[in-house]
């Protein structure tokens, strides 16, 4: 941060700051707060991380231990493109796990791991409650439902 | 506490209710195995191993019968095959994912998961050859190790991490088969706030955590022995591990005093007791060179000199300075040796640290200990911390307050430096040093404006009220703000919140007292507690955080020129009559000398004969250049310490003291409890413990005195000391006990001035503010500031001696804001001297922002680039106490790094 | 494959009763008058005006609602528990964690029908004395969260909640708290952890919520279906309520179908309805002409149903007693196609991953048991295995601390009972019958579809296929690791896994 503007960077911290500054109760907040932290970061740096605690008064091994605990956390950046693909029971028993390995293969990347361009990455998801189209993957909030292998490609290609 | 009646095992058996299952089960011999099973912790949030599984009549699930309570009818079983079956498999699990190399494991044969495996015939696990976790150890830390291979995820450790010790250095990370104890980021633990307080490793039942191995394997411990710690007023209870006369580890024990902590200092500071270097024979001063000699010889000679000295000059030729490291029988036969000779010149220590204190709060209060109790601390509203970095100095305590907060209490800080408790303190005032009086006197102007102190406590049980309503009226915090340089408005913020507390104690230590208005600093903390009637009620109080482990009973005990035992004047007639006969001598009517006096004089030349028993004033006194020509000059010095110091230099005779680990005795800690010291090993070498020193020195002076064991001396003081008159060894076998204790059916005083204050009413003593002798000017621009760390203990003859200390804090360091180091181009690291006008000292730079801009703050611990070279010694009128925590001082870059 | 950009529009009801989603689908859930309109808010109008606390309780005791999250505890009686409790604060929590990976009733009663919650909630809040609710939801479900703030910020609005509401001199107001990916928080003491802002590690039970939840206060959690029951149940009198379903189940159950029935979705039923009439009268029978298998209920914590179980009414007990449970309410079909030890398998793998380990049996035990379950379904097992695997099934049900381990076994035990001889088959003959577990399988070259692309044969990467371009491939048995690469490349159904 030097000159007279603020960085990009810093203008997310203090949006994130303003947040948790208009929080009508700090105490228990910290999921609230981590929630807001990724959608604001797109993932949770450990510079995010250690950001919280202090706002929040709390040490910065426990931020770390919920953002390992709950899965929607993530401290690795996410591709623009996130692909989430659900391996709930329904989809299970629909050959959801064909789906992601035929995803998988496409991309050249595992669960969790983003395309060397940046552009997609892969997440699992346990259940979307749209079971009644499974099995099914998720862009963003747009929900593809009864994929077969063989719409995998289509599906990455209209993104491209 | 009511009973209830139960079954386990088809035998009846009443239990108390509240108590666990499992508790329930051990009182009545029937022993079930447990693995994260802490008396200390919440059950609540434990019940993870499941290996003290139990049925329980009526429920459908075994039940784990460290996290059940009792209750009436309750039908139990631990022994059937269901409950045994059980158990091995949750062994089998475990093992499967644990390398089990008991025979080369450091905790072989005293581990509990060896111990079950073995009951419950486990030897292998038919689940071995799965998925196993592979960490790699973390050996960083300086005290301990830890291997999460190890780890049985007891949750023991992050459990008190977080809920104990508070400081959430470790945690859970991960979940499922990935959990793991982790520090942040799964980084080391040594760029972790890990504090090394231990107390993880204390309550690991396996190998994961594991004090590091000090060359000796602990096959299996020979003995333990409970005793107190030997640092700080804490007074906290420990196991010391005895292995063929060595300590080689220490447990915590749940007393009243600690609650089940230590800090690092008790957990890993014993590394001390058998270094080599320990003084193990007398020495005589020849030629400028020390000699061996036998304790007759140096004896003799001592004895020759006082009687020599005394012939001479007369007994007030003579002084001793006794020693807040020694027990209470040990003082109480220092000051009785003294004072046979004829003269009061005795004090110690307490001189540097709460003599303020003492006179503060004897004019207000009429007793100048710490008001409440350790524990008390959890059940206040609101904690108001000054001038104390507790979580450092009495970290133990600076727990408790963290715990307290977790419960909900508020807490203030006022302080010239964001220490620890700063950082998470609902109001923080970052003062200007010296400058206490001020803002207390405006905090209670803002309490009277707005109508909040408590008028009935006010008119029952205070006087002078009057005068300090008029003296505060005149102290708006706007003025204060100016002198503090902080906000009117949070001046007011903190008046307000400690105002509004059913219950708010007030913590202070070095930062109030060491002052040349340290008396005052001391009213003022005092009227601001009377003011809200915070005096005499648990949970409340003014509390000075006494230093030494036994600060508080060297004064109890009579170390001091004035008193003799349990604050008895000297000056009395009628005391003076008692100890006389008691004693068989003729004592001094006059108040003797205080330390800072004694030291002076002996260079002066009107102290002829000196003996120094466990102190170090070549470190620990103001202004050592001073002090060093002072102790060059003197006559004759006897220095009895158990290790060579920077003060033994200057002796003619050194006497080879045992460590509080060789002895029997008692010290007091801060909240006024008497408790035990108990010999653990063997004295060391030809070291004798220091009352068996005195003893022979007296006796070979004819003042022979005669006791087997130091309870003996005890029951003399009880005798002669009303404040301890029902105290005994034998009553403080299991807990100490606190005085005022007058006789042997009294239970101890939990907190003080309950039904009534001490000196019949709380008396107001409104103090103006008046500033330092010495302030920051053109030339010395910078305020200078002394104190500790959390590692080093005083002039570190013990802390250096601890090869993890020694590694983190191995020299002498100055704290400086980011901006004063911006301007003169410091960095962190850069060799820096500091000046004063009274000296200079070479030292490292620490860039920290904890300091406040246009500080300096230096530990005092270091004889090699030692703070006091720069202090000033100018002192309180009343206290004598000189003024450690402000001079002014400039400094100038020598070098970078 | 379908593309769908709302994640509401699913219209799918038949034969069915409809309690809890009476509104789901009927009306703009958007709209607070629409909710009005088909008696919105009466129900809450009636307690504040005509009962007392201890009335509505007493209403719905007498209504015989158990608990929809899963374990079937009388709703009443659990507002009169945190009822009798004295403290100056009390909470509602409303569990809409969802956590069941193939279900989706809280969803849909929540997007379609969200004020009913926020009106049983404040009736809960009256009754029991509390006047703070939270909704605890997953954040997978946006809209549901999007449509839960739209409706409390109405009710809000309107003076149904918030400080006085109705004019009635009583506060409530509803705050949402969101889960964060952790099928464990749907467990009522982990629940309360993660909205502490914690790791959702379930706590000793006793003390129940109801002593010492929330913030150490006492608190009542239900689940979504349980208060959408409520305002109907208020409306139309206990009796009405009582008198639907069976003996000690009452009322109605939603049911999210899935799997390889031929219609899936949403359905709500009166207890007492059989497993057939659900599966083959709503659920349209197998899809793909294929035959039934079995059925599994209650997720997760549940078991497996078999054909000779499809006229069992359902009801808790009797759900219990064919060895299943009722849970929150998925039911997904299997057909002859799917593999039982594969799917005690993959129940496993989800419990390995959501297990909080934090209780020994739960953390060692579940991973234990997903790599026995591998191991039978590597062919790699033997019969032994089964011995050691009841055993610590036994043990992981008998000594975990929640209701997640307490329960993780169920899907092994009940396949392992149920379809014992498919176990069998996978140890002693290394067979698959319904032909999933790949290891098990032989692969070869369908010769009529095979073009010789070769594809197939720079896939696997062993060099077990032999054949030249457009030449029939051919597979080499000993070198075959059954890694299926050529079956994933092949586009023309030319290799054949048996
Ligand atoms: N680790 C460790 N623990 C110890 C000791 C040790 O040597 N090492 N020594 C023991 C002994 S004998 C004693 S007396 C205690 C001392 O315990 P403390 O008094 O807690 O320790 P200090 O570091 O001397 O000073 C405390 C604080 O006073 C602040 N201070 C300085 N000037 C002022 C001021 O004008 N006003 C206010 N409000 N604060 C000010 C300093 O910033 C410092 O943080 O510790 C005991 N415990
Ligand atoms: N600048 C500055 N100076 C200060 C302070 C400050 O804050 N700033 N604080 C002051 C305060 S509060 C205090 S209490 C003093 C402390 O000053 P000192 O009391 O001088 O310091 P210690 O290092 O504790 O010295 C005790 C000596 O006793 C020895 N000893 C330990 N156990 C035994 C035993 O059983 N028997 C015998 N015979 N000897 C033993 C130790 O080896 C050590 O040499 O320092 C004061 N000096
Ligand atoms: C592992 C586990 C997961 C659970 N998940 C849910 C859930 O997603 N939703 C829910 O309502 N209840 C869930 N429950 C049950 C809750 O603990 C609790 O019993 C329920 O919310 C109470 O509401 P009810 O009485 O209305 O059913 C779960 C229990 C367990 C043991
Ligand atoms: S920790 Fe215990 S069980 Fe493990 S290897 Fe060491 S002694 Fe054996
Ligand atoms: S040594 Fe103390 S501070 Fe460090 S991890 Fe252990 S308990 Fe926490
Ligand atoms: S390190 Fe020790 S105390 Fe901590 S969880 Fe592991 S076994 Fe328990
Ligand atoms: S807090 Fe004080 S008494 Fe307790 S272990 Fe530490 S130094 Fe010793
Ligand atoms: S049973 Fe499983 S989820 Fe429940 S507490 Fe134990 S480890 Fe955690
Ligand atoms: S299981 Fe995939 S959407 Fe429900
Ligand atoms: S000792 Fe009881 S569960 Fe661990
Ligand atoms: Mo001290």
């Amino acid at each position: 941060m030097t000159g007279c503007t603020k960085n990009k960077n810093q203008l997310l911290y203090d949006e994130l700051a303003h947040f948790i500054a208009d929080l009508p109760e700090r105490k228990g907040a910290l999921i609230s707060v981590l929630h807001k932290a990724q959608s604001i970061f797109g993932y949770l740096p450990r510079e995010v991380q250690e950001f919280v605690a202090g706002q929040l008064k709390i040490p910065v091994s426990k931020v770390y231990g919920v953002v390992e605990f709950y899965a929607f956390f993530t401290m690795k950046p996410k591709g623009q493109i996130p692909i989430s693909i659900c391996l709930g029971t329904a989809c299970f028993i629909k050959g959801a796990k064909d789906v992601l390995s035929e995803l998988k293969q496409i991309l050249s990347i595992d669960v969790g791991e983003v395309t060397p361009d940046g552009r997609f990455s892969i997440d699992t998801l346990r259940c979307v409650g749209t079971c009644a189209m499974a099995p099914v993957i998720m862009i963003d909030e747009k929900v593809y439902g009864n994929v077969e292998r063989k719409d995998v490609k289509k599906i990455i290609r209209e993104h491209q | 506490m009511g009973t209830v009646n139960i079954t386990i095992n088809d035998k009846q058996i009443k239990a108390q209710l509240g108590s666990s299952v499992l508790s329930a089960a051990a009182k009545n011999g029937i022993h079930i195995p447990a693995l994260c099973d802490n008396e200390l912790l919440d059950a609540k949030n434990g019940a993870a191993c499941r290996i003290c599984v139990v049925e329980i009549d009526g429920r459908k699930t075994l039940s784990p019968s460290c996290a059940t309570a009792v209750s009436e009818g309750m039908g139990i079983r631990t022994d059937t095959d269901r409950v045994i079956k059980t158990r091995k498999m949750l062994l089998e699990l475990i093992i499967a994912n644990h390398p089990l190399d008991c025979d080369t494991c450091e905790k072989n044969n005293r581990c509990a998961l060896q111990t079950y495996c073995s009951d419950y015939g486990v030897e292998d696990s038919r689940f071995a050859g799965g998925e196993t976790k592979n960490y790699a150890p973390d050996t960083s830390n300086k005290f301990y190790d830890y291997d999460a291979n190890k780890c049985i995820l007891c949750g023991n450790c992050t459990r008190v991490c977080g809920e104990l010790q508070v400081n959430g250095a470790i945690g859970r990370a991960g979940r499922g088969f990935e959990t793991r104890v982790a520090a942040a980021f799964d980084e080391s633990l040594d760029k972790s706030v890990c504090v090394s307080c231990g107390n993880c490793v204390s309550a690991c039942p396996v190998d994961a955590l594991l004090p590091k191995p000090k060359g000796k394997r602990r096959s299996s411990e020979t003995g333990k022995v409970k005793t107190t710690c030997p640092y700080c007023g804490v007074g906290c209870q420990m196991n010391l591990i005895i292995d063929d006369n060595h300590v080689i580890d220490v447990e915590p024990v749940n007393g009243l005093a600690n609650r089940g902590l230590l800090c690092v200092k008790g957990k890993f500071g014993m590394e001390f007791i058998d270094k080599p270097d320990r003084l193990t024979v007398p020495l005589i001063k020849r030629n400028g060179e020390f000699v061996e000699s036998t304790w007759e010889q140096a004896l003799s000679l001592i004895a020759d000199k006082i009687t020599d000295v005394r012939d001479k000059h007369g007994a007030d030729a003579i002084a001793g300075l006794s020693s807040a490291r020694v027990t209470n029988e040990e003082n109480y036969l220092f000051q009785k040796f003294i004072r046979m000779l004829g003269t009061n010149n005795v004090d110690h220590c307490a001189r540097l640290c709460h003599a303020s204190t003492v006179t503060g709060l004897g004019t207000t209060l009429g007793s100048g200990a710490m008001t409440n109790s350790n524990a008390e601390i959890l059940g206040a509203d609101v904690i108001l911390v000054s001038g104390s970095n507790t979580t450092k100095t009495h970290p133990v305590l600076g727990s408790f307050m963290k715990q307290a907060q977790t419960r909900g209490a508020k807490l203030i800080v006022i302080e010239p430096r964001r220490i620890e408790l700063a950082q998470t303190a609902d109001v923080f005032l970052q003062i200007n040093p010296g400058t206490n009086v001020a803002v207390y006197n405006a905090m209670m102007h803002v309490i009277i404006e707005e109508g909040l102190q408590d008028k009935n406590y006010i008119a029952q049980k205070t006087e002078n009220y009057d005068a300090l309503k008029a003296l505060v009226a005149q102290c708006p915090p706007e003025i204060a703000a100016k002198i503090c340089d902080v906000h009117a408005d949070d001046i007011r913020a903190a008046a307000r919140l400690y105002a509004s507390a059913d219950k708010a104690g007030i913590f202070y230590s070095m930062g109030v007292t060491q002052h040349t208005s340290g008396t005052d600093g001391v009213k003022s903390v005092s009227n601001l507690a009377l003011l809200c009637g915070n005096v005499g009620i648990e949970s409340g109080g003014v509390n000075p955080l006494r230093g030494q482990n036994n600060v508080q009973g060297a004064c109890d005990i009579g170390a001091l020129p004035n008193v003799f035992t349990g604050y008895q004047k000297v000056t009395d007639e009628q005391a003076r009559a008692k100890f006389s006969k008691a004693w068989g001598a003729k004592l001094s009517d006059k108040n003797g000398l205080t330390l800072t006096e004694i030291i002076r004089k002996s260079g002066e030349g009107d102290i002829k004969f000196l003996y120094i028993m466990g102190e170090n004033p070549m470190v620990s006194d103001p202004d050592l250049n001073h002090v060093e020509q002072a102790l060059n000059d003197s006559e004759f010095i006897v220095v009895q310490d158990i290790f060579m110091t920077e003060t033994t230099a200057f002796a003619d005779v050194i006497l080879p003291a045992t460590s509080f680990a060789e002895k029997d005795g008692t010290f007091t800690n801060t909240e006024r409890r008497v408790q035990r010291v108990r010999k653990a090993i063997e004295p060391i070498g030809q070291s004798k413990a220091d009352w068996q020193i005195i003893m022979a020195l007296m006796s070979k002076m004819g003042l022979a005195q005669t006791y087997n064991h130091p309870n003996e001396i005890m029951d003399e003081i009880c005798q002669l000391t009303p404040l301890y008159g029902g105290i005994s060894f034998e009553r403080i076998e299991d807990e100490g006990l606190q005085w005022p204790c007058p006789d042997a059916s009294h239970p101890g005083t939990k907190y003080l001035h309950k039904d009534k204050i001490a000196r019949g009413k709380g008396l107001f003593a409104p103090a103006p503010y008046v500033p330092s002798d010495e302030l920051p000017d053109s030339e010395y621009p910078f305020y200078f500031s002394t104190g500790r760390i959390l590692y080093h203990y005083h002039t570190a003859t013990m802390t250096k001696r601890v090869e993890g200390i020694r590694k983190m804090f191995p020299k002498s360091f100055v704290q400086i804001h980011p901006k004063d180091a911006d301007k003169l181009s410091i960095r962190n690291g850069d060799k820096l001297i500091v000046a004063s006008r009274r000296g200079e000292v070479t030292t490292t730079a620490k860039v920290t922002d904890m300091v406040k801009q246009g500080l300096l703050f230096m530990p005092f611990h270091f004889a090699d680039g030692p703070a006091n070279m720069l202090t000033n010694p100018a002192l309180d009128p009343v206290a004598k106490i000189p003024e450690l925590k402000v001079c002014a001082a400039k400094i100038k870059k020598v070098s970078q790094t | 494959m379908d593309v769908v950009t709302s994640l509401n529009n699913m219209t799918f009801y038949k034969k069915q009763r409809r309690i809890a989603l009476r509104n789901c689908g009927v009306i703009d859930p958007e709209n607070i008058d629409e909710y009005i309109a088909f008696d919105g808010y009466k129900a809450l109008a009636t307690v504040f005006e005509q009962l007392s606390p201890d009335q509505v309780i007493d209403n719905v005791k007498q209504s015989g609602l158990r608990g929809r999250g899963g374990g079937g505890f009388p709703t009443g009686r659990k507002w009169e528990l945190a009822s009798a409790k004295q403290s100056d604060i009390k909470y509602v929590i409303c569990n809409a964690d969802e956590g069941d990976p193939g279900a989706f009733m809280d969803r849909s009663i929540l997007e379609g029908d969200p004020h009913s919650v926020i009106e049983a909630m404040t009736i809960c809040g009256y009754a029991i004395g509390a006047n703070e609710g939270k909704i605890y939801i997953r954040a997978e479900y946006p809209l549901a969260i999007h449509r839960l703030e739209r409706a409390i910020a109405d009710a809000r609005e309107y003076g149904f909640i918030g400080k006085n509401c109705n004019g009635n001199g009583f506060d409530f107001d509803i705050e949402i708290k969101y889960g964060a990916g952790s099928f464990v928080c749907g467990e009522e003491t982990a629940l309360i952890r993660s909205m502490e802002g914690e790791r959702g590690e379930p706590t000793m039970r006793p003390p129940y919520p109801a002593d010492e939840g929330y913030w150490g206060k006492p608190t009542n959690v239900n689940n979504v279906e349980t208060f959408a029951n409520i305002p109907s149940i208020i409306l139309n009198g206990a009796k009405w309520f009582a008198d639907i379903g069976t003996d000690k189940s009452k009322g109605t159950k939603v049911f999210s179908l899935a799997g390889k029935v031929n219609n899936v979705g949403l359905i709500e039923v009166p207890m007492g309805i059989t497993l057939r009439e659900v599966i083959y009268d709503i659920g349209g029978g197998i899809a793909g002409g294929k035959a039934f298998k079995a059925v599994q209920t209650g997720g997760p914590s549940g078991g497996c149903l078999t054909a000779d179980d499809l006229n069992t009414p359902i009801d808790y007990e009797n759900l219990l007693a064919v060895g299943s449970m009722m849970g929150s309410g998925g039911m997904i079909v299997m057909d002859e196609s799917d593999c039982m030890v594969d799917f005690a398998k993959f129940y496993m793998e989800f419990l390995v991953e959501e297990s909080c380990g934090k209780c020994t049996p739960c953390r060692e035990g579940t991973k234990r048991l997903h790599e026995l379950l591998a191991k039978i379904t590597q062919g790699e097992a033997a019969l032994k295995d089964l011995q050691t695997i009841r055993q610590l099934c036994e043990v992981v049900k008998d000594s975990s601390l929640c209701g997640l381990g307490q329960t993780a076994p169920n899907p092994v035990l009940s396949t392992m009972t149920k379809f014992s001889k498919e176990y069998l088959a996978h140890i002693t003959d290394h067979k698959c019958p319904a032909g999933k577990c790949t290891a098990l399988l032989r692969f070869s070259v369908d010769e009529g579809n095979c073009t010789g692309c070769t594809l197939c044969k720079k896939a696997c990467p062993t060099q077990a296929i032999t054949g030249e371009v457009k030449q029939v491939h051919y597979i080499e048995q000993s070198k075959c690791i059954r890694c299926d690469a050529c079956y994933k490349v092949c586009k023309f159904d030319a290799i054949i896994k048996k």
